[in-house]
C-alpha cells in the first residue's frame, strides 16, 4: 500500500499533464495551473527537506568531532548566522546597510566569483596537459579549439590575412558540426526523457519512491 | 641534448607557472587599458533589431538568472539591455528563478531605471524570486500573479500599474533572458516557447553559448549574446551613438582586452607544448 497509492497519484498527475499538451481546452488548464501551483509549493517545502537534512548529516559529525568536523561546524554556524539575519531583515533585507545586503556582498559574493575565477586557472593548465595532436581526432579537436578561441576575441580579427576568414571559420564550425552534434545529443536526451517519463507515469521506474 | 631535456621539463612544468602566466594575462590588461575594434555577430545584431522593433509602450518580461559568480560575464549586458528598453520607453517586468540573483538584479535596476526617470510600479517591477525551476517557468507561461502574488517588496503585484493586462507570458511581446545556466534560457524554450509561440532573446555565459545556438538557428530564440564577447558587442551596438548614462561604464568592452590576453595565452601553451611534444616524441616523448 505504501508504494501503491503514490504509483496511482503518479500515474493519474503525469497522464493529466501530459494531456494539456493534446486538451489546448481553457477549463482542462485551469486544472494544470493549479497542479503546478501545489507542484511549486512543493519545491519551496523541499528547501525546509534541505535544511533539515543538512542539520541532521552534519550536526552528528561535529558533536562526534569526526573527520573535518571543523568545516562542517564553519558551515552550520554560517547557516544559522544568515538564516537568523535573513529573518531578522525580512522585507528590508535589500536595503543599504541590512546585515544580510552586508553578507552577501562582503563573503558570499567574494567567495562565489572566486569559485568561478578559478577554472580560468585550471582550464589553462589542462589546456596546456591535454590538447596534444597525438592522433586525427585529437589534432582536429585541437585545431578546432584554437580557431574558436582564436576568433572569439578581437585579436582573432586583427590579425593580418587570416583575421577575415577566422570569425567566417568559427561561424561554420558552431553552426555546422556544432549544430549537428548538439542536435543528435537533444534529440537523444529528449527520447531517453520521454521513456523515462512513461516508465515514471507506468509505475516500472519507481526509483523517486526509495525503491530500486 | 640540453634542448630536449629543457623541452621534457617543459611539458612537465609546474602549473603554478601556468596560474602565475594567467594571472598576469588577466592583470595586465585590466591595469593598462587598450581600445580595440571588433566586429557584431550575426546573432547579436538579430537580438539588438528585435528590441529596436518593440514599439514605446510595450512591455517586455526579462529573467534575471545569474548569481555574482556569473556576474562579471552577464551584468554589462543586463545593464546594456536596460538601458536599452528604458531609453525605448519600453516597460520592463522582471522576475528571477535564481535565488542568489535578487541582491544584484534590485539595485542595478533601480540605479538605470533613476537615471531614466523611470518610476517603481509605473514603468518597472521586480516580483522577486521563485523557486521551483522548471515548474517556475511554466507556471510563468500560465498565470504570473498567481506564481508571484507579492512583488520583492511584498506588495500585491495585482495592484502594480505596470502588470495591468498581463497575467502571462504570452501576453508579452518578448521575452528576455539572461542567462548563467539551469534554470535559464534553455528551460524557456524547452518548457514555454514552443507551446505559447514566445519571442525569446538571450544573453548567456560564453560556455552555454554552443548549447544555445541550435534555438537561435531553429527560431526560438531571436538573438543571442554568448559570454563577454557577445555583451561587448551588445554594448557596442546599444551605445553606437551615445555614451552610457551616468554611473555605467562599458564594462564588457573594457573586458575584452583580459579575454584577449587570456586568450593569446592558452593558444601560445598549446602551441608550445605541441611543439615540444613533437620535438622530444622520437626520443621517447608521451606517446600514449
Amino acid at each position: 500500500m505504501r508504494s501503491t497509492i503514490p504509483l496511482i497519484i503518479t500515474f493519474f498527475v503525469g497522464l493529466f499533464m501530459v494531456g494539456e499538451f493534446f486538451i489546448p481546452h481553457w477549463r482542462y488548464r485551469i486544472w494544470t495551473a493549479e497542479l503546478l501551483e501545489w507542484g511549486l509549493i512543493l519545491a519551496a517545502g523541499a528547501y525546509m527537506l534541505g535544511l533539515a537534512n543538512l542539520i541532521q548529516v552534519n550536526l552528528p559529525k561535529v558533536m562526534k568531532k569526526e573527520r573535518d568536523w571543523g568545516y562542517k561546524a564553519v558551515m552550520l554556524v554560517s547557516l544559522v548566522v544568515t538564516l537568523f539575519i535573513g529573518f531578522h531583515d525580512g522585507q528590508h533585507r535589500h536595503d543599504d546597510g541590512a546585515a544580510y545586503k552586508w553578507v552577501f556582498e562582503f563573503v558570499f559574493t567574494p567567495l562565489n566569483a572566486t569559485m568561478f575565477a578559478l577554472l580560468a586557472f585550471y582550464i589553462a593548465s589542462a589546456a596546456f596537459r591535454a590538447f596534444r595532436a597525438r592522433n586525427v581526432e585529437a589534432t582536429v579537436l585541437l585545431v578546432a579549439a584554437c580557431v574558436v578561441m582564436l576568433a572569439r576575441v578581437p585579436m582573432g580579427e586583427a590579425i593580418p590575412v587570416i583575421g577575415d576568414y577566422l570569425p567566417r571559420f568559427m561561424n561554420w564550425i558552431m553552426d555546422v558540426p556544432n549544430i549537428a552534434a548538439r542536435r543528435a545529443i537533444f534529440i537523444g536526451a529528449a527520447l531517453g526523457a520521454v521513456a523515462t517519463g512513461l516508465r515514471v507515469i507506468l509505475g516500472l521506474e519507481r526509483s523517486h519512491l526509495g525503491a530500486d | 641534448m640540453k634542448l630536449f631535456d629543457a623541452l621534457e621539463r617543459f611539458q612537465n612544468m609546474d602549473r603554478r607557472w601556468i596560474f602565475l602566466g594567467m594571472g598576469l594575462s588577466i592583470l595586465i590588461p585590466l591595469l593598462v587599458t587598450a581600445d580595440c575594434e571588433f566586429k557584431v555577430d550575426e546573432r547579436v545584431q538579430a537580438l539588438y533589431d528585435t528590441v529596436e522593433a518593440l514599439p514605446a509602450g510595450t512591455t517586455v518580461f526579462l529573467s534575471a538568472d545569474f548569481d555574482p559568480a556569473s556576474r562579471p560575464e552577464l551584468e554589462p549586458f543586463f545593464r546594456a539591455n536596460l538601458d536599452h528598453l528604458f531609453r525605448k520607453d519600453i516597460k520592463i517586468i522582471s522576475a528571477t528563478l535564481w535565488e542568489f540573483a535578487p541582491p544584484i538584479v534590485v539595485p542595478i535596476l533601480h540605479e538605470i531605471a533613476a537615471a531614466h526617470g523611470k518610476e517603481y510600479g509605473v514603468d518597472y517591477a521586480f516580483l522577486g524570486y521563485k523557486p521551483g525551476k522548471e515548474l517556475a517557468i511554466k507556471a510563468i507561461g500560465e498565470n504570473i500573479p498567481k506564481t508571484f502574488p507579492v512583488d520583492y517588496q511584498g506588495t500585491p503585484v495585482e495592484d502594480l500599474p505596470v502588470m495591468q493586462g498581463f497575467k502571462q507570458a504570452k501576453d508579452f511581446p518578448l521575452i528576455v533572458n539572461v542567462s548563467a545556466g539551469f534554470p535559464g534560457t534553455r528551460e524557456y524554450v524547452l518548457q514555454i516557447q514552443g507551446q505559447h509561440n514566445l519571442t525569446i532573446i538571450s544573453s548567456c555565459t560564453a560556455v552555454s553559448g554552443p548549447d544555445y545556438i541550435p534555438f537561435y538557428k531553429a527560431g526560438q530564440l531571436a538573438g543571442l549574446a554568448a559570454g563577454m564577447p557577445g555583451s561587448a558587442q551588445y554594448e557596442k551596438l546599444v551605445w553606437a551613438d551615445s555614451e552610457p548614462p551616468p554611473g555605467t561604464r562599458k564594462l564588457a568592452t573594457q573586458a575584452i582586452n583580459v579575454l584577449n590576453m587570456g586568450h593569446a595565452f592558452i593558444i601560445a601553451l598549446i602551441l608550445m607544448g605541441n611543439i615540444a611534444y613533437f620535438l622530444t616524441k622520437p626520443r621517447g616523448g608521451d606517446d600514449d
